[in-house]
């Protein structure tokens, strides 16, 4: 611990002259907030360090050790990444209430997680999701699939993550998009080589406090300067909406500018707060259909389920989802301040078009908030996507290196061997996700959510089945695999046909009906109805499969 | 056991534990979906499209302009809506552009005619010092702003100390007589398209400070995701304990 001692105490009067340099919402290199960067990275190492894993049994079961809450912590700062921390402020800064349908998307998919899955998952008892899916469905090529799927969740939940790190490195470093994603995907890429093993729980912990303090401090600080109920933000901001909904004159606020010297007001603005409003271009199916896939895809996330194996019972996997809901609800009650916030503060057009995936930083900064603190909010901001991205990094890396290449290509490769893959295998990862980045494709939110609906096709369906059916066996959840797989593959391939200006057959209806951030809506009734038809249809699950449910999983 | 009686599935429970386990999932299930999906039904169902009170003033003062039997009061009426519609922050930049040309057309048609070289040069002025500084609060562009605002706004009957007669300085652009017959056309319809909101009871009704509707799904919901968990663990301990079911304490 004396070395954190020594670094809190040399970072701090390089802080302390740093705090002057945050005026302009883009521009030149900002060094308070990179110094907290910096800081709040080394902080994660060395943390990593003190509380390192000593072998990889340490390293699976690092829960084992850690209370309800402390393990709570570890499932919010796991699931907190760019999305929660940016994207979520930013969809309904860009299209009001449609963008509670992914708040109540990604919280409501907890309640599934833990009544149809927690538990039995870790009583279930392996580690990862292609162990499984190839345990339970007594395949070798559905556990070489798994792995397959698992990678490309953690590629398409990562590219958001590095979208939002560019973002991100961009407004601190003052440099292009594509660069600042270079970057900033190399410096995620040697935090995962070097932290990746170490400490991680504890580690975990320790981001869920810095995320979520430096994501409230700036809303107490909004709601108090002007002038709402500042002592829970997440009330008071109900205020702000209204004001939203029927407008602020200059005489309501009377003395209060953003940063920029514009008054505090806005015309009436309904459409911020009016469900499903025209002006949003967003329907009720879209609101509906959102909120069902990202609930699905929730509780089929690979790196989501991994965390119940860690603890020590069933017991404490199901309690652990509770505070980890609420360690997550704290975030997602607070991120919809940023976006309200936003609105009034940057309504006026001088303000121009502003980023929406930056508008919890551009809030901060409109608002007058003081410079270092809008720094600690980019750094969480950053450090929930390292949390996250780091942890998918190494899930898919151990997906390739664990159940590839040791349990299908080289079942005789030796553990020094197998490192060596895995490393390879995150720099190959890093890179690929790097690159997609750089296309901006969709806000980080929507790229998130393309990974929750790519889950909610493929692995949802063959966990809740795997678990509360015996009968769903090899030959159904192949058949629902390729379902699920397909409705995914037709999705992408509209969306990557209207980036690429490509004209596809019956394109405004399959974009429409299958769109990517939602495809699972139909996708994982599909691949659940076909499990179960072609199951019925063919050779039942193994007895030893069926006993093992119905004596280890269920009684 | 029987090999048959090694089957399981959740809506066939063979044990005690198993049957209330079942009825529990189902009871949760049914009321998680009916507090996320049911209320969102029930929205769409109450949901009237109402219009804004700006759209209803723009709809009447447009029928006359279209027509070319509008008087000063039209034009005004048309106008202020229009400014109040370029405040939206959603809007798009061609919607935008297009709401310009309409401002400026009706201001051209109230403002006195021996003046309007003068006002369109201030204008120019205005859209060249944008161009220029490097800060919102330089003090030429604020003079020239408010040079517009003195001038424009009482020709469109707004009060020069209101949001609207900043909105009018910042959106004048171009030549004020200037209007598409494309962008004539548009106009209605961007006025309708951010102008009409789905409203309804749930969304009039005022909740701790917020829409109803929207503290409902933004903090009640949530709250009741956290409950449902905590009652789901509650109840399953005391199953648990009531039938002596023991689990698993070690990592396989």
């Amino acid at each position: 611990m004396k070395k954190l001692y020594i670094l809190i105490f040399l970072f701090l009067p390089l802080l302390a002259n740093a705090a002057n340099d945050v005026t302009q919402l883009e521009g030149s290199f900002k060094v308070g907030p990179a110094i907290i960067l910096i800081f709040i990275l080394s902080l994660f190492v060395l943390v990593g360090i003190v509380f390192r894993a000593k072998d990889t049994t340490d390293y699976y079961a690092a829960g084992r050790g850690v209370s309800r809450i402390g393990s709570g912590m570890a499932i919010a700062s796991n699931w907190m990444s760019a999305a929660s921390f940016l994207g979520m402020a930013a969809l309904m800064y860009g299209t009001g209430y449609h963008g509670l349908s992914y708040v109540v998307g990604w919280t409501g998919g907890y309640v599934l997680l833990l009544i149809l899955m927690a538990g039995q998952i870790r009583r279930y008892g392996k580690y990862t999701a292609a162990d499984f899916i190839g345990d339970r469905y007594y395949s070798k090529s559905l556990r070489a699939i798994g792995a397959v799927i698992a990678i490309v969740i953690s590629i398409a939940y990562a590219v958001g993550q590095f979208g939002g790190i560019g973002l991100m490195f961009k407004w601190v470093m003052g440099i292009n998009y594509p660069l600042a994603v270079i970057i900033g995907g190399s410096v995620v890429l040697a935090y995962t080589l070097i932290s990746g093993m170490l400490g991680v729980t504890k580690n975990m912990q320790i981001q869920y406090v810095i995320i979520i303090t430096s994501f409230m401090v700036p809303l107490f600080i909004l709601t108090a300067k002007f002038d709402y109920f500042w002592l829970i933000p997440q009330l008071g901001y109900g205020s702000v909406v209204q004001d939203i909904v029927d407008g602020v004159q200059l005489t309501d606020k009377a003395g209060m500018f953003n940063s920029l010297g514009h008054h505090f007001a806005l015309v009436p603005s309904p459409e911020y707060a009016m469900p499903w409003d025209p002006s949003t271009g967003q329907t009720f199916f879209q609101w509906m259909a959102i909120a069902f896939s990202l609930m699905i895809g929730t509780a089929g996330l690979p790196h989501v389920i991994q965390r119940f194996y860690v603890v020590p019972k069933a017991r404490d996997a199901r309690w652990s989802v509770v505070w980890g809901l609420f360690f997550i609800c704290l975030l997602y009650w607070s991120a919809p301040v940023y976006s309200a916030f936003g609105k009034i503060l940057s309504a006026n057009p001088e303000v121009g078009l502003l980023s929406p995936d930056a508008i919890v930083v551009y809030t901060a900064q409109l608002g007058n908030v003081h410079p270092l603190i809008v720094g600690l909010l980019a750094a969480g901001g950053i450090s929930a996507a390292f949390s996250t991205t780091s942890g998918l990094l190494v899930a898919g890396a151990s997906a390739f290196a664990h159940d590839l290449y040791v349990k299908v290509i080289n079942p005789a490769a030796r553990p020094k061997t197998q490192m060596t893959i895995a490393r390879l295998s995150t720099i190959l990862m890093a890179i690929i996700i790097a690159a997609i980045a750089m296309l901006d494709l969709a806000l980080i939110a929507q790229l998130v959510a393309i990974a929750f609906s790519m889950a909610g096709c493929t692995i949802f369906p063959l966990f809740l089945l795997g678990i509360w059916w015996s009968g769903s066996n090899r030959a159904g959840a192949k058949a629902g695999l390729i379902v699920g797989g397909t409705i995914t593959l037709i999705s992408l391939t509209y969306l990557i046909g209207a980036r690429a200006g490509w004209m596809l057959p019956y394109n405004s209806f399959i974009t429409y009906y299958l769109g990517a951030w939602y495809f699972a809506w139909i996708g994982a009734p599909l691949a659940i109805a076909t499990n179960i038809i072609v199951s019925k249809l063919t050779p039942e699950t193994p007895l030893e499969i069926r006993k093992f449910l119905i004596e280890k999983v269920h009684s | 056991m029987q090999e048959e009686e090694y089957r399981i599935s959740l809506f066939k429970p063979t044990t005690q534990q198993a049957l209330k386990n079942r009825n529990l999932i189902i009871q949760l299930f049914t009321v998680w979906a009916i507090a996320i999906f049911g209320f969102q039904i029930l929205l769409k169902i109450l949901e009237k499209p109402v219009p804004e009170d700006a759209l209803i003033a723009f709809s009447a003062a447009w029928e006359k302009v279209k027509s070319g039997n509008a008087d000063a009061a039209d034009y005004v009426s048309a106008g202020q809506s229009m400014v109040q519609a370029m405040g939206k922050s959603t809007i798009k930049a061609h919607e935008y552009s297009a709401l310009q040309d309409g401002v400026g057309w009706m201001l051209a048609n109230v403002y006195p005619a021996d003046e309007l070289d003068d006002l369109q040069k201030d204008v120019h002025r205005l859209s060249a010092l944008r161009e220029q500084i490097t800060s919102l609060r330089d003090e030429d562009y604020l003079e020239a702003k408010e040079l517009i605002i003195s001038k424009a706004a009482p020709a469109l009957d707004i009060d020069q100390g209101t949001l609207l007669a900043q909105l009018l300085a910042i959106g004048l652009d171009g030549e004020l007589m200037q209007i598409s017959d494309e962008n004539k056309s548009r106009i209605p319809d961007i006025m309708g398209l951010y102008m009409t909101h789905n409203r309804s009871v749930l969304t009039d009704t005022i909740f701790l400070g917020f829409p109803f509707h929207y503290f409902y799904t933004s903090v009640f919901l949530l709250l009741f995701f956290i409950g449902l968990c905590w009652f789901y663990c509650y109840k399953t301990d005391k199953l648990h304990a009531r039938l002596n079911f023991l689990e698993l304490e070690k990592i396989d």
